[in-house]
C-alpha cells in the first residue's frame, strides 16, 4: 500500500510508493566519478597552476610563503566567472503594473575544495574536510557585512546530471537580496510549530528520530545523519546538529570536527551504496536579520540525483518517491566502508 | 544587469540572468531516444486493449464495443499506479509526523490508437477529443469525496520508454491539495481580497496591452511567457473568459484550445530542436474554500495550462531554494516563438 506522508516543516506531501526493489531505479546508473583512466583532463580552471583563469581569489588556505592567485593553496574561493548575480549596484525595487522586480545584485562564488582534479569531497582527509567547513563559515561571516544581502545559499552540484558545469569538485555560494521561497516556507512552518509548542520543530524531529532509530543513518556527539520522514527523493539524507543552533556560522571548533566526520562518513556511504551517483547538497541556515532564532535549526540536505523529475512534481510541488526512507536508512547503515577508496 | 523578478501568483522570485544569456538556438535539449517500434507489445495500440486494465471511458466509433478496437481516445487505470482507489484514508500520526494511506486514482489518457503519433501531428478534432476526455474525467473523479484534487499532466519525451513511446496524458487524483496549487490559490485570494479583481485576469490585461511576452492568441485564449519564468520558453495558456474550473470549458473554447496548443507544440518542436516538455493543467479543487465563510474561489481562481520545455537541468540551487535562475528572458523567448513561422 503506498502511503502519503507530510513533511512537518513545510507541509509538503510526498507519496511513498515502494517498488519492492532495494536499489531505486534511475539511481546508480550514472557514475559521476572521474579517474585518470578517463583520459586527458583538458584545461581545468580549478587546477593548480591555472589560477589566472578564474577571477582573483577572495579567500584561500595556502602554504606559508605562497602568494595569492598562485600555486600553493589547498582550498581556494573565487567569484564565479559567469555569475548569475552581480555584486555592484543597488537593488532599485520597482513595479511594472502587477509585477515586481529589482536588480539582480548578489554574490556568486566558487569554493574549490581541493587542487586535486580527481579529488572528491568524500575522499578528503579529516583536516581537509574541516577546512571546507571553515571556508563556508568564513565566507558567510564576510558576506553578512553587506547589508544588501538577506540570505546566503551554499550548495554543491556534483556531476553533470546534477547541474555541475565542471567536473573538478567545488561548492557554490550565492548571496541573495531576498530570502528564497523554499527557505521562507521552512521558516514559516517552523514558526507555526514554535507558536504552538514553544519548541524548535527540528529539535523535536532530532529527538524523535534518535529515539525511533529506523531512519537514522549514523550519529556522533554533535550530529545526526538521517532520512527524513517524508523525503522527496530516494536516499535524500539530512545532517542536523543535535543541539539547537540556528546559524551555521556559529559552529564551534569541536562541532566542526564532528560535522566533517559525519558528513564525510555519510557521503562515503552514499557513494559506495549507489556507485558514485551525481548529487546535490544544500545548507539550510537562518537569514541574517537576527543573531539567534529559537524556532529554526540549521542543517544540510543531501540529494542523490535519481530519475529526472517529471511534470508531476514540477507542476504540483507534490513528490512521488519509490524508496521508503526506512529502507534507505537501513541500506546506508549496512554499507561496509572498510575498503572505501 | 541581471534581474530579480517576482511571480505575482506564487510570490516566487526568479533570477533572469542576462550575464549567462543564452540565445534560443544555443540550447541543445537532451537527445531523446528514437521511438522504438514495440512491434506487437505496446499495450496502448489499437487491437491490444486486453493488455490494459478495463477502460474507464473511451470516445469510440458507433457500433464498437468496450475494450475492443474502434476508439479515438481511451482512458484506463495505470497498470502500476502510484495511488490506489480502494480503501479509506486512515489518517494517522506517528509522533509528530502525519501520514495517510495512498488513496487516489492514477489513470492514463491514451491520446491516439496510432503508435508513435504525437500531439503536434494530430488533427485538431483529435486534440479536441482528448480535451473533452480530460474534462469528463475531472467531473467524474470530483464525485468521489475522498478526492481533493485532480492533476492532469503530460511528460513528453521524459523517460518515454515507461509509456512504450505511445503518446499519453496522466491523471493523478489525490486526497490532498498539492502544494503548488495551494500556493497559487493563496496568492490569487490575497490579491482578490485586496483588489476585488481576479489576478489572472489582470495579468492577462497587462500582457495584452504590453505585448512583449505574448506568443500567440485567438478568440478564447492568450498564450504568453510568464513575467517571472522559471525556465526558458515556459508558457502559460489562460482562457480569456474568466472561469475557475476547467470543467466549465465551452465547445468553442475546446476548439480554440486545440488550435493554440497544437501551434505552440509545433513551434517548440521546430524551433527548439524537439525538446522534452511538461504540460500541466491547473484547475480549481472541488471543495476547498466552498464551505468556508467568505470563499471567493469562483471569482479569484482562473484555470490555465502551463507548458515547460525541458532545456535546462535543475540543480541543487533550485531544489534547495525554490529560487530559479533562467538564462533566457521571457521577452526574448516570446519574441523568438512569436516570430517563428517555419513550423
Amino acid at each position: 500500500m503506498p502511503t502519503l506522508r507530510k513533511d512537518p516543516i513545510t507541509d509538503r506531501w510526498v507519496i511513498i510508493s515502494p517498488t519492492g526493489s532495494k536499489k531505486p531505479s534511475g539511481i546508480g546508473q550514472v557514475c559521476s566519478r572521474i579517474t585518470p583512466e578517463d583520459g586527458p583532463i583538458g584545461f581545468c580552471p580549478f587546477c593548480t597552476g591555472n589560477e589566472t583563469a578564474t577571477p582573483p581569489e577572495v579567500l584561500a588556505y595556502r602554504q606559508a610563503g605562497t602568494k595569492p592567485n598562485e600555486p600553493g593553496w589547498t582550498l581556494r574561493v573565487t567569484p564565479n566567472k559567469f555569475p548569475a548575480l552581480r555584486i555592484e549596484g543597488s537593488l532599485d525595487r520597482t513595479g511594472e503594473g502587477v509585477y515586481d522586480k529589482m536588480n539582480g545584485v548578489g554574490a556568486h562564488e566558487v569554493i574549490i575544495e581541493t587542487p586535486d582534479h580527481y579529488g572528491r569531497l568524500s575522499l578528503l582527509a579529516q583536516k581537509e574536510f574541516e577546512d571546507v567547513i571553515w571556508a563556508y563559515r568564513d565566507r558567510i561571516i564576510d558576506l553578512k557585512r553587506d547589508k544588501r544581502f538577506k540570505y546566503i545559499l551554499i550548495f554543491k552540484n556534483q556531476g553533470a546530471e546534477a547541474g555541475a558545469s565542471l567536473p573538478h569538485t567545488h561548492t557554490q555560494l550565492i548571496a541573495l537580496p531576498i530570502v528564497p521561497q523554499m527557505v521562507n516556507e521552512e521558516l514559516e512552518g517552523a514558526k507555526r510549530y514554535y507558536r504552538y509548542k514553544e519548541r524548535c520543530i527540528l529539535c523535536d524531529i532530532v529527538r524523535q528520530e534518535i529515539n525511533d532509530g529506523s531512519r537514522v543513518v549514523s550519529t556522533n556527539d554533535d550530529f545526526v545523519a538521517l532520512e527524513p520522514f517524508a523525503p522527496r527523493f530516494p536516499f535524500e539524507t539530512w545532517i542536523l546538529p543535535r543541539q539547537h543552533d540556528s546559524h551555521f556560522e556559529d559552529i564551534k571548533k569541536n562541532e566542526a570536527e564532528n560535522l566533517a566526520r559525519i558528513f564525510s562518513d555519510t557521503l562515503k556511504r552514499i557513494m559506495k551504496a549507489l556507485n558514485w551517483p551525481p548529487y546535490n547538497f544544500m545548507l539550510h541556515t537562518s537569514p541574517f536579520d537576527d543573531m539567534v532564532v529559537e524556532y529554526y535549526h540549521w542543517h544540510f540536505e543531501i540529494i542523490p540525483k535519481s530519475t529526472r523529475v517529471a511534470g508531476f512534481e514540477w507542476g504540483s510541488g507534490f513528490f512521488i518517491n519509490h524508496t521508503a526512507p526506512e529502507e534507505a536508512a537501513a541500506f546506508l547503515r549496512d554499507v561496509d566502508l572498510t575498503d572505501f577508496k | 544587469m541581471p534581474e530579480l523578478r517576482k511571480d505575482p501568483i506564487s510570490g516566487r522570485w526568479v533570477i533572469i540572468s542576462t550575464e549567462r544569456s543564452k540565445r534560443p538556438d544555443a540550447f541543445v535539449p537532451e537527445a531523446q531516444p528514437s521511438p522504438a517500434d514495440y512491434g506487437d507489445s505496446c499495450p496502448y495500440d489499437e487491437g491490444r486493449e486486453y493488455m490494459t486494465r478495463p477502460e474507464i471511458m473511451a470516445l469510440r466509433r458507433k457500433g464498437t464495443g468496450k475494450d475492443g478496437p474502434g476508439w479515438w481516445v481511451r482512458v484506463v487505470p495505470n497498470n502500476v499506479p502510484v495511488l490506489q482507489i480502494e480503501g479509506d484514508l486512515g489518517r494517522t500520526g506517528v509522533g509528530m509526523f502525519d501520514m495517510m494511506n495512498g488513496i487516489g486514482a492514477h489513470e492514463l489518457i491514451i491520446e491516439t490508437p496510432k503508435h508513435g503519433e504525437v500531439l503536434p501531428d494530430m488533427e485538431e478534432t483529435q486534440i479536441e477529443r482528448i480535451l473533452w476526455a480530460c474534462r469528463d474525467r475531472i467531473v467524474d473523479l470530483y464525485r468521489d469525496k475522498r478526492i481533493k484534487y485532480v492533476l492532469i499532466f503530460k511528460n513528453s519525451g521524459i523517460n518515454p520508454e515507461t509509456t512504450f513511446f505511445h503518446s499519453i496524458i496522466q491523471i493523478v487524483a489525490t486526497p490532498i491539495l498539492p502544494k503548488q496549487i495551494k500556493e497559487e490559490m493563496a496568492g490569487a485570494k490575497t490579491y482578490y481580497d485586496f483588489k476585488e479583481r481576479c489576478l489572472y485576469c489582470d495579468i492577462m490585461r497587462q500582457e495584452l496591452a504590453d505585448g512583449d511576452r505574448v506568443i500567440d492568441e485567438n478568440n478564447s485564449f492568450l498564450l504568453f511567457a510568464p513575467y517571472a519564468s522559471r525556465s526558458p520558453f515556459e508558457a502559460n495558456i489562460f482562457p480569456k473568459q474568466h472561469a475557475s474550473s476547467y470543467t466549465s470549458i465551452t465547445k468553442d473554447e475546446v476548439t480554440d484550445l486545440a488550435v493554440i496548443l497544437k501551434r505552440f507544440l509545433r513551434k517548440i518542436r521546430a524551433g527548439l530542436k524537439d525538446p522534452p516538455y511538461n504540460l500541466m493543467l491547473h484547475t480549481r479543487p472541488a471543495f476547498v474554500g466552498q464551505r468556508q465563510e467568505g470563499a471567493t474561489i469562483e471569482m479569484d481562481y482562473h484555470w490555465h495550462v502551463e507548458v515547460v520545455p525541458k532545456l535546462t537541468k535543475l540543480a541543487g540551487f533550485e531544489w534547495g531554494s525554490g529560487c530559479y535562475i533562467n538564462p533566457t528572458s521571457p521577452e526574448e523567448g516570446a519574441k523568438f516563438l512569436r516570430d517563428f513561422k517555419d513550423y
